[in-house]
C-alpha cells in the first residue's frame, strides 16, 4: 500500500568517474567504505585478533608486514586480497560465505583498479581539519552571487551542466520563508513583495525573517530531534519532566544568534563556565533530556549508567555526527573508536548526584536541578534569608527545651490502646536481658502520628538497638515511604557499610543531608543510638550519638533544599521498608522522641518559624533538571571504569576521561571536564564540529544536506559531494565566531538556493541533486505541514514560549496504553506552533509521527520524509486540518461571495485558496478543475443542506471536547453554510497539493 | 508516480542482500512498487522458500506464569514454603521489588496440569481451550531474555533491542517483505481495551530508523478503527471522490494522487475489516460471546482472523495484566478466561480456512515468572516476580512442529536445563519461516548494518516442521 524509492546507488554512479573517464579510484569516497563494509568486521580495528593478523584498515598491515604481500601495489593479479576476492574455491573465497556479505563484479574492479593505481591509502575525509579550498575557477562568474556558488558551479560544469533559471519570485519568498521559518508568507507578504520594486527585496525580506520569533522556533524545531527533547520522562510510566524552560532557552538562543561555539558549550558545559549564571545553567538541561524510569524493581545502577551513555552518544550524534554507540560494547568494527574512548567520554558525564530511578510515589525533580525563581521569587528569597539570620543570631546559645512525645520500651505494644503497632508478626519477646522485639526483616514496629518533622523542626530519636551483623544495607528506622520508589523521601537510620547512616531526605541522593558514622556499629550488644537534628536542614546540624557519647562522623551528603515531606509517607517505622533490606535478626528494645516543647523560648521559636516559611517558599519554586558537577560524589562513583559488554554490572579497568585518541588531542594538557570536552570541540582546528553545524545548517534551509549520511561522518560515509564546499564553509563558520545566522544568510541569497526546482536537464543527469543543479524538493517536517496549514488559514497563534499545550488529538490514545487522560486545551492551545504540542514519548502526536516525526526517545539528526495514505487521511480528516479548509472556505466566501458574472466569484475563491496554500496562482487546469468541483459541490449540498450545515458548522472546539457543553454555533443560513461547506472541500483537496507540503 | 522522487533516500530501500536488490532493481523495483499501488500483489524475492506469509503475534503483555500454564513443577509444590536454594539462584539478579526480601520462598502452582492431546502436551486447568488444541501448538518451555523490568524486557522481545529507537518485528517484515494487501496496512495493531496493568509505548510496534510506512497502523474499536480513516460530517464518499478526480483534472499525475487513491480506498476496507456484523453466529459460539464486545481479546482476534484473510502481513495483538506480583491465583484466573477460548478459537479458525498453513502464531510474554513467591506465601496465595531466565511460549501454524514441547527447565523452573531459545532466536525463527535469513535482512543507518537480532541469533530447527 505504500509507495517505496526506487533509485539505489545513485550516489555511487555519480562519484565513480563514468566508464573511460580516466580519474583515479579515490580512496577515502570509494574503497575505503567498501573495505570498510565487506572487509573491516575481520579485517579491521577493534579486533584482538584480526583474522590471519590481516589489517585492512592500515596499509602498513595490508602492503608490506606479513610474510606475504595482502596487496601488491600496483600488481592486482599478485595480490593475495584481490586473488582471494575471485578464488574458485568458495572456502578460500573473500567474503567468506558465512559472513552472509558478497562483493559485486563492479566492486572487484574498483579494488583492482585501486590496487593497479598503487593502492594509494589516505585519511578519511572527517577526521583531519577541514581546510579552505581554492576558488574554484568556472565559466559562468556572472551566475556567481557568493563564493559557495563556485563551488556548486564548478561541480556542474566539470560535469557539462548549468544551473536551473532562478526560481519566479513568489516560489522564492515562499521557499526562504518555509526555509527560514516554517510559515508560509501570508497573502499581504507576498503581495508587499511582489509589489516591492526596489532592489535587494530578498536581501531585506530574509534580514527580517532571520530576525524573527519564527526563525528561532523553526530552528529550535529541528534541535528538538537532535537533543532528544520531549516533555515526558518516556519508558513506561511516562511522567512530565517539565523541561520546556530548557526548549525556550534553545528558542532565545536562536533569536539572540548565539555564536554555535558558544551554543554548544552552554548546553554541555554551561555549569562549568566561569561565567556561569542561570541562563548557561538551565542550557545545561541538555544533558538531562535523555529518557529516564521508575518502574518498580529496576536496578538503579543499570538506568544510572543508561542515562550516561545517552548523554554520551547524544554529544557524539550531535556535535560530531559519530555513532559511537556501537563501542559501549565493544570496539568499534569500523571506526576507529574503542571501548575505551567511550568510557573516556562517559567518565566526563558521569560526574553529577543522580539516581537511576525517578520517584514514582513523590514529584521530585531529579537531581541534580536548578531553581529557577520569578523576580519576585528571587526577592522574597533574600528577604526570608535574611530573617533567617537573624533569627540565628538571635537563637544562638539559647538552650533548647526538649520535649518527650513518645518514649516506649513497648510494654503494651500492639495492644489495644497502645501508640505502638507490630505488624508483619513483629512481637515482643522476653528473655533474659530483658524483653525487646525482634526483627525479621520484613516486620516492623510502627508509631502512627509520631515524628511528623518539617526540615525546619529540630528533633531527636533515641533508640536501644542491636546488630546481628555489618549489614552492606539494612533499615533501621524510617519515616518515609520507600527507597528509590520515593527517592527515600522523610528520614531514615540505615546501617549502611556497617555503619549507622542519618539522613534527611528530599530526593536521594542529590537533595538531601546524611551523615554517618566511621566506626563500623559494634555486632551482637545492645547500643544507645540517639539522632539529632536542630532544625538547619545542614549536615552540621545533625549528630549520632552512641551510648551518651557523640560519635565521629563524616559528611555524605550536604545539599538539603527541599521539604522532606509528602509523597505517601506513612508512619515512623521500625524493622522494615518497602522493597528495601530489613533490620534482619536485629533487635530493639526502647525508643524516645523529643520535639520542641511547646513553651519554647522566643528566638528558637522565631527562628523554627523563620526557616518553615522559607522552606515553604522554595518549595514553590520552579526547578529543573540540570547538569552539576557534584565534588561531594564518593570517590567510587567518580571514577569511570570500562563496563563489559556496556553492562553496569560487569566493571573492568578504570578510565580517566579523554577524548576519543583517533581524534586529534588539540588541547594542552588533560581533559578532566565537560568544559574541556567543550572547548576540545569548538577548537578551531577540530575536525567534526563545524563540518557537522555547516551540513546542518545547508540541510535546513537547502533540503538536502552536503553530507550524504548526517547521522555518521565515520569511516564508512562517503565523503560528500561537494567535500571542499563543505570545508570551506565549515572555515567560514568558524573564522566568523561561529556565527551561524551570517552563514544561514549567505546561503538563502547565494544563486545556488535561488534556482527552479524544474530543471530537466539536472533531474536527467542528477536524480539525486547531489550537485545541487536545481532546488530540492522534500516534504516538509509535520511540524511545518500543520503550522502553515493553521497560518494560511489564518488561525495561527503566535506566542514565543511557555508551557507545552495541547492541541487536538483523537480521544483515548493515552489511555489505552497508560490509563492517564489526555486533555486537550482550548482556544489558542489548539492553534499554537507544533514545537509547543506536549510531546509524550510513549505515545507521541499521532498526526505528527505520520509525517515521520520520531517519538523523541535518542538523539535523531534527520528524519526521512515518506509518503503514505495515511498522512491523506490526516489531511483530509484531522479535525485540525477540516477546521483550516473550513477557516480558508470562510475567508474564500467573504471575499467572493457572490458568483455572478461567470462564475467569476468562484474563480477569486479557487485563486484565493491556492495563493493562501501555495503562495502562487493557481494552473489554468486547477483552477478548470477546482471551480468545476466547487460547482459540483455546491450542487450536491443544495440536494443536502444538512450535510452542508454540518460541514459548515464544524468546530475543532466540539471535537476536542465531546463531551463538554458547548455553546451552540450561530445558525448559518442555507445558503451560507452550501457555500462555505462546497468551498471548503476544494479547500481540503488543494491541502495535499505537492506544492502545498513539498519545499518547491 | 513520479520516477524521481526526491523524498525518499536510497537507504530506504529493503536490503535483503544485494544480489537480490540488485536483480530486483535491474528488472525495475519501481515496478514492483507500481504494482504495489496499482492493488497487485507484491511479494518480494525471499530468501529461500517460506513457510509463513503473515504471522499473529499475541503479546501477552507484563508476563504470564509459566509455572502455573505451561511448565509443571511438582517439586515446587513439594518444597512449598522453602528457601529457595543458593545453588540454584546462583547469585543471579533479582529485580528491587523482591530482591530485598528477607526470605524467597518456593511457591508451588495452585492449578492442575494434566497432558492433552495426542501429543500428551501439559497444560494447567487454566487453559481448558488452548489445551484442547495442544496437537497444534509448539509449546517452548526455555525462552530467555536479558532484561528483568517491563519496559527494556518488551522493547526487546518485540523489537530485538532493549534501546530505544529500533523498528519493531512487524516493521521489519513490513520493510522485508512488503504488502500483499495494498488497501490495508501491512502491520496492524490491537490493544485489548480497558485492560489497564503495564503501561504500553508506540516503540513496541514502532519502525524505528525505517521509515513510518513500515510502523504498525492500530486498529481500534469505536468510530474510527485506524487514526483519521472516517470523514468529517458532511463529507461523504461522493464528494471525496469528487475531489480525487478534481485533483487528476488539476494536472496531477495518477502517481501523485496514488497515496490519496489509497486512503480512499482504505476508507471503505477498514471499516469492511472491523465489522462483524455479518460474522454467524457459530464463529461468536467458537471465539466465545465475548467477541461481540468492541475492544475485546476475543473480538480483536476475530479481527486478526479477517485481516489474514485479507493477507494482512502482521497482525500484533496485545493484551495486559499478567503482571501478578501477588494475587496470583486469582488474577491468572481472569487473564486466562479473557483470553483462553479465543487464543484456542482463532488457532482453530485458521485452521479450519485452510490458513494455519501459511499464517504463523506466536503467543507469549516478554518474560516469566519466579518459583518463589514474592510478598507472604499462604496456602491460597502467592505472587510471582519477573523471571528473565525461563518463559513458556507457544507457536502455531506456519511451519512450524505442531504436537511438541520444546526445551527443558530444571525442576525449580528457574534456568533452563535444556536447549534454551532465546528471544534472538526466536526472531531469527520466525523470520526464517518468513522466508527470510535474519542476518542479511539488514538496513544501513549510522554506518553500520543494523538487524532485527543484531549480531546473535540463530535459527531453532527443531521448531521448525
Amino acid at each position: 500500500m505504500f509507495l517505496r524509492p526506487r533509485h539505489l546507488f545513485q550516489v555511487a554512479l555519480l562519484v565513480a568517474p563514468a566508464i573511460g573517464q580516466e580519474a583515479r579510484v579515490d580512496f577515502a569516497a570509494e574503497v575505503r567504505p567498501l573495505l570498510s563494509d565487506r572487509c573491516f568486521p575481520c579485517h579491521g580495528p577493534g579486533l584482538a585478533d584480526p583474522a590471519a593478523g590481516l589489517r585492512l584498515d592500515q596499509r602498513s598491515s595490508a602492503v608490506d608486514e606479513l610474510g606475504f604481500a595482502a596487496i601488491v601495489p600496483g600488481d592486482a593479479e599478485a595480490s593475495e586480497l584481490f586473488s582471494r576476492l575471485q578464488h574458485a574455491d568458495p572456502e578460500r573465497r573473500m567474503p567468506p560465505v558465512s559472513s552472509k556479505l558478497e562483493l559485486e563484479e563492479h566492486e572487484v574492479a574498483l579494488l583492482r583498479r585501486w590496487i593497479q593505481e598503487g593502492a594509494p591509502y589516505g585519511e578519511h575525509w572527517s577526521f583531519t581539519r577541514p581546510e579552505r579550498a581554492a576558488r574554484p575557477a568556472v565559466d559562468g562568474n556572472e551566475w556567481v552571487r557568493d563564493e559557495l556558488d563556485r563551488f556548486i558551479l564548478g561541480g556542474l560544469e566539470s560535469r557539462g551542466l548549468t544551473p536551473a533559471p532562478e526560481a519566479a519570485p513568489a516560489t522564492l519568498l515562499r521557499r526562504v520563508y518555509l526555509d527560514l521559518t516554517g510559515l508560509p508568507p501570508t497573502l499581504f507578504e507576498l503581495d508587499a513583495f511582489l509589489a516591492d520594486d526596489r532592489p535587494g527585496r530578498l536581501e531585506r525580506t530574509v534580514d527580517q525573517l532571520l530576525g524573527s520569533d519564527a526563525h528561532a522556533e523553526h530552528l529550535t524545531a529541528h534541535w528538538m530531534d537532535v537533543a532528544r527533547y520531549a516533555d515526558t520522562f518516556g519508558y513506561q510510566s511516562d511522567v512530565d519532566t517539565h523541561l520546556w524552560p530548557w526548549r525556550d532557552w534553545v528558542i532565545d538562543s536562536f533569536r539572540e544568534n548565539l555564536p554555535y561555539d558558544r551554543f554548544l558549550t552552554e548546553q554541555l558545559a554551561g555549569d562549568l563556565l566561569p561565567d556561569a549564571d542561570e541562563s548557561s545553567r538551565l542550557a545545561t538541561a541538555f544533558n538531562r533530556l535523555h529518557r529516564q524510569t521508575n518502574e518498580g524493581g529496576s536496578v538503579e545502577e543499570e538506568f544510572r549508567v543508561e542515562y550516561v551513555c545517552d548523554r554520551v552518544e547524544t554529544m557524539a550524534g550531535a556535535f560530531l555526527g559519530l555513532t559511537v554507540g556501537c563501542a559501549r560494547c565493544h570496539d568499534h568494527k569500523f571506526d576507529p573508536i574503542t571501548q575505551r574512548d567511550y568510557f573516556g567520554l562517559f567518565a566526563l558525564f558521569d560526574d553529577i548526584d543522580e539516581s537511576g530511578l525517578y520517584s514514582h510515589f513523590t514529584n521530585a525533580t531529579p537531581t541534580p536541578t536548578l531553581e529557577l525563581p520569578t523576580e519576585v521569587q528571587a526577592r522574597r528569597t533574600v528577604e526570608l534569608e535574611q530573617k533567617v539570620a537573624a533569627a540565628m543570631t538571635s537563637a544562638r546559645g539559647e538552650s533548647i527545651p526538649w520535649r518527650e512525645v513518645l518514649t516506649t520500651n513497648f510494654e503494651n505494644a500492639g495492644e489495644e490502646g497502645s501508640s505502638v503497632e507490630l505488624r508483619g508478626g513483629a512481637q515482643l519477646v522476653e528473655h533474659e536481658a530483658g524483653r525487646s522485639i525482634e526483627m525479621d526483616g520484613e516486620n516492623s514496629v510502627v508509631f502512627p502520628g509520631v515524628g511528623v518533622f518539617r526540615r525546619a523542626d529540630p528533633f531527636r530519636i533515641k533508640l536501644d538497638l542491636r546488630s546481628p551483623e555489618a549489614f552492606e544495607r539494612a533499615v533501621v528506622l524510617h519515616r518515609t515511604k520507600s527507597w528509590t520508589d520515593s527517592g527515600s523521601r522523610g528520614y531514615q537510620l540505615l546501617i549502611d557499610q556497617g555503619r549507622l547512616m542519618f539522613a534527611l531526605v528530599h530526593f536521594w541522593p542529590g537533595d538531601a543531608a546524611a551523615v554517618r558514622t566511621l566506626a563500623p556499629l559494634p555486632l551482637d550488644q545492645w547500643t544507645t543510638v540517639e539522632l539529632r537534628y536542630d532544625g538547619s536542614s545542614l549536615a552540621a546540624g545533625m549528630e549520632i550519638w552512641l551510648d551518651g557519647e557523640p560519635a565521629p562522623l563524616e559528611v555524605i551528603r550536604d545539599h538539603l533544599t527541599r521539604t522532606i515531606r509528602g509523597g505517601s509517607i506513612e508512619h515512623l517505622t521500625i524493622g522494615s521498608r518497602f522493597r528495601d533490606r530489613g533490620f534482619k535478626g536485629g533487635a530493639v528494645r526502647s525508643i524516645t522522641v523529643m520535639d520542641l516543647a511547646p513553651e519554647i523560648p522566643h528566638a528558637t521559636n522565631t527562628l523554627r518559624a523563620a526557616r518553615a516559611v522559607l522552606d515553604d517558599h522554595r518549595d514553590r519554586i520552579r526547578q529543573i533538571m540540570t547538569m552539576r558537577e557534584s565534588p561531594a560524589l564518593p570517590a567510587a562513583q567518580r571514577t569511570a571504569h570500562v563496563l563489559g559488554r556496556g553492562l553496569y554490572s560487569d566493571r573492568r579497568e578504570a578510565v580517566e576521561p579523554a577524548t576519543p585518541a583517533f581524534l586529534p588531542a588539540l588541547l594542552e594538557g588533560p581533559v578532566t571536564s565537560r568544559l574541556d570536552l567543550a572547548r576540545w570541540l569548538t577548537h578551531p582546528d577540530h575536525p567534526l564540529t563545524a563540518r557537522v553545524h555547516v551540513d546542518r545548517l545547508w540541510r535546513l534551509t537547502m533540503g538536502q544536506g552536503l553530507v550524504p549520511s548526517p547521522e555518521d561522518l565515520g569511516s564508512q560515509s562517503r565523503p560528500p559531494v561537494q567535500a571542499q564546499l563543505l570545508d570551506t564553509l565549515a572555515r567560514d563558520l568558524i573564522e566568523s565566531g561561529w556565527d551561524s545566522r551570517a552563514l544561514l544568510r549567505r546561503m538563502v541569497l547565494s544563486a545556488t538556493y535561488r534556482q527552479a526546482a524544474d530543471h530537466p536537464e539536472s533531474l536527467a543527469a542528477d536524480p539525486n541533486n547531489d550537485l545541487l543543479g536545481r532546488a530540492s524538493t522534500r516534504r516538509f517536517a509535520a511540524e511545518v505541514i500543520r503550522d502553515a496549514a493553521l497560518q494560511a488559514a489564518g488561525l495561527l497563534v503566535e506566542r514565543r514560549g511557555g508551557p507545552p499545550v495541547r492541541p487536538y488529538q483523537p480521544p483515548g490514545l493515552w489511555q489505552e496504553k497508560s490509563g492517564k487522560v489526555y486533555r486537550a486545551g482550548s482556544g489558542d492551545d489548539l492553534r499554537r506552533r507544533s514545537l509547543y504540542t506536549f510531546w509524550r514519548r510513549t505515545s507521541p502526536p499521532p498526526a505528527m509521527t505520520m509525517f515521520d516525526a520520531p517519538a523523541r526517545e535518542i538523539c535523531r539528526v534527520d528524519r526521512p520524509a515518506t509518503t503514505t495514505p495515511l498522512q491523506a487521511l490526516v489531511l483530509w480528516n484531522d479535525p485540525q486540518f477540516v477546521e483550516a479548509s473550513l477557516a480558508l472556505a470562510k475567508r474564500a466566501v467573504d471575499l467572493a461571495p457572490r458568483r455572478d458574472e461567470p462564475n467569476s466569484g468562484d474563480r477569486q475563491r479557487v485563486e484565493f485558496l491556492v495563493r493562501s496554500l501555495a503562495s502562487r496562482a493557481p494552473s489554468t487546469s486547477e483552477l478548470e478543475a477546482m471551480t468545476a468541483l466547487l460547482a459540483a459541490q455546491r450542487e450536491a449540498y443544495r440536494g443536502d443542506l444538512n450535510a452542508a450545515h454540518q460541514l459548515a458548522s464544524f468546530s475543532l472546539e466540539r471535537a476536542a471536547h465531546p463531551d463538554a457543553q458547548a455553546e451552540e454555533p450561530e445558525p448559518l443560513d442555507d445558503g451560507s453554510a452550501v457555500e462555505t461547506a462546497a468551498t471548503a472541500v476544494v479547500a481540503s483537496a488543494l491541502l495535499g497539493l505537492p506544492d502545498v507540503v513539498q519545499r518547491r | 508516480m513520479s520516477k524521481h522522487d526526491p523524498d525518499l533516500p536510497p537507504s530506504a530501500l529493503p536490503n535483503l542482500g544485494r544480489r537480490t536488490l540488485l536483480k530486483g532493481a535491474s528488472m525495475g523495483l519501481a515496478g514492483a512498487a507500481l504494482a504495489r499501488v496499482g492493488g497487485a500483489q507484491d511479494q518480494r524475492a525471499a530468501h529461500h522458500p517460506p513457510r509463513a506469509k503473515r504471522v499473529i503475534h499475541l503479546f501477552m503483555s507484563g508476563g504470564p506464569s509459566q509455572l502455573d500454564l505451561w511448565d509443571p513443577k511438582p517439586l515446587l509444590r513439594e518444597r512449598n514454603g522453602e528457601e529457595l536454594p543458593a545453588s540454584v539462584r546462583q547469585g543471579q539478579r533479582l529485580t528491587g521489588m523482591s530482591g530485598n526480601q528477607a526470605s524467597l520462598p518456593l511457591a508451588g502452582s495452585l492449578f492442575e496440569f494434566k497432558q492433552h492431546g495426542q501429543s500428551g502436551t501439559w497444560a494447567s486447568e487454566l487453559l481448558p481451550h488452548t489445551a484442547g488444541i495442544v496437537d497444534d501448538l509448539c509449546v517452548v518451555r526455555t525462552m530467555v531474555t536479558d532484561a528483568i523490568n517491563h519496559d527494556p524486557a518488551a522493547t526487546f522481545l518485540l523489537t530485538g533491542s532493549e534501546i530505544a529507537g529500533r523498528p519493531s518485528a512487524g516493521a521489519w517484515t513490513s520493510y522485508g517483505l512488503g504488502s500483499l494487501n495494498p488497501d490495508l496496512p501491512e502491520f496492524c495493531v490491537m490493544v485489548t481495551q480497558g485492560k489497564g496493568g503495564q503501561p504500553l509505548y508506540e516503540r513496541l510496534w514502532g519502525s524505528g530508523f525505517l521509515s513510518a510506512q513500515h510502523a504498525g497502523v492500530q486498529f481500534r474499536s469505536g468510530e474510527d478503527p485506524v487514526l483519521f480513516l472516517n470523514d468529517p460530517p458532511g463529507i461523504d464518499r461522493a464528494t471525496r471522490r469528487r475531489m480525487l478526480d478534481a485533483l487528476k483534472g488539476a494536472g496531477r499525475s495518477a502517481a501523485k494522487t496514488a497515496q490519496a487513491e489509497l486512503a480512499f480506498r482504505m476508507q471503505l476496507s477498514v471499516p469492511e475489516v472491523a465489522d462483524l456484523s455479518n460474522e454467524p453466529d457459530s464463529t461468536f459460539e467458537l471465539y466465545g460471546e465475548d467477541a461481540r464486545r468492541p475492544g475485546s481479546f476475543a473480538a480483536n482476534c476475530l479481527i486478526a482472523r479477517r485481516l489474514i484473510e485479507r493477507d494482512v502481513r502482521f497482525v500484533q495483538l496485545i493484551h495486559q495484566g499478567w503482571d501478578q506480583h501477588g494475587n496470583l491465583p486469582g488474577a491468572i484466573r481472569t487473564q486466562c478466561r479473557e483470553t483462553d477460548q479465543a487464543s484456542a478459537a482463532l488457532v482453530t479458525d485458521l485452521k479450519r480456512r485452510g490458513l494455519l498453513d501459511d499464517t504463523l502464531v506466536v503467543w507469549g510474554g516478554e518474560f516469566g515468572r519466579t518459583c518463589y513467591s514474592q510478598g507472604a506465601l499462604t496456602p491460597t496465595n502467592y505472587g510471582r516476580d519477573h523471571h528473565p531466565r525461563c518463559a513458556s511460549l507457544w507457536m502455531a501454524g506456519g511451519g512450524v512442529r505442531p504436537g511438541t514441547t520444546f526445551g527443558e527447565t530444571d525442576e525449580f523452573g528457574y534456568n533452563v536445563a535444556r536447549d534454551p531459545v532465546h528471544v534472538h532466536d526466536l526472531n531469527a525463527t520466525v523470520l526464517h519461516l518468513l522466508g527470510i535469513d535474519h542476518e542479511r535482512l539488514t538496513y544501513r543507518h549510522q554506518g553500520r548494518r543494523y538487524r532485527l537480532t543484531d549480531v546473535h541469533g540463530s535459527v531453532v530447527e527443531p521448531l521448525i516442521g
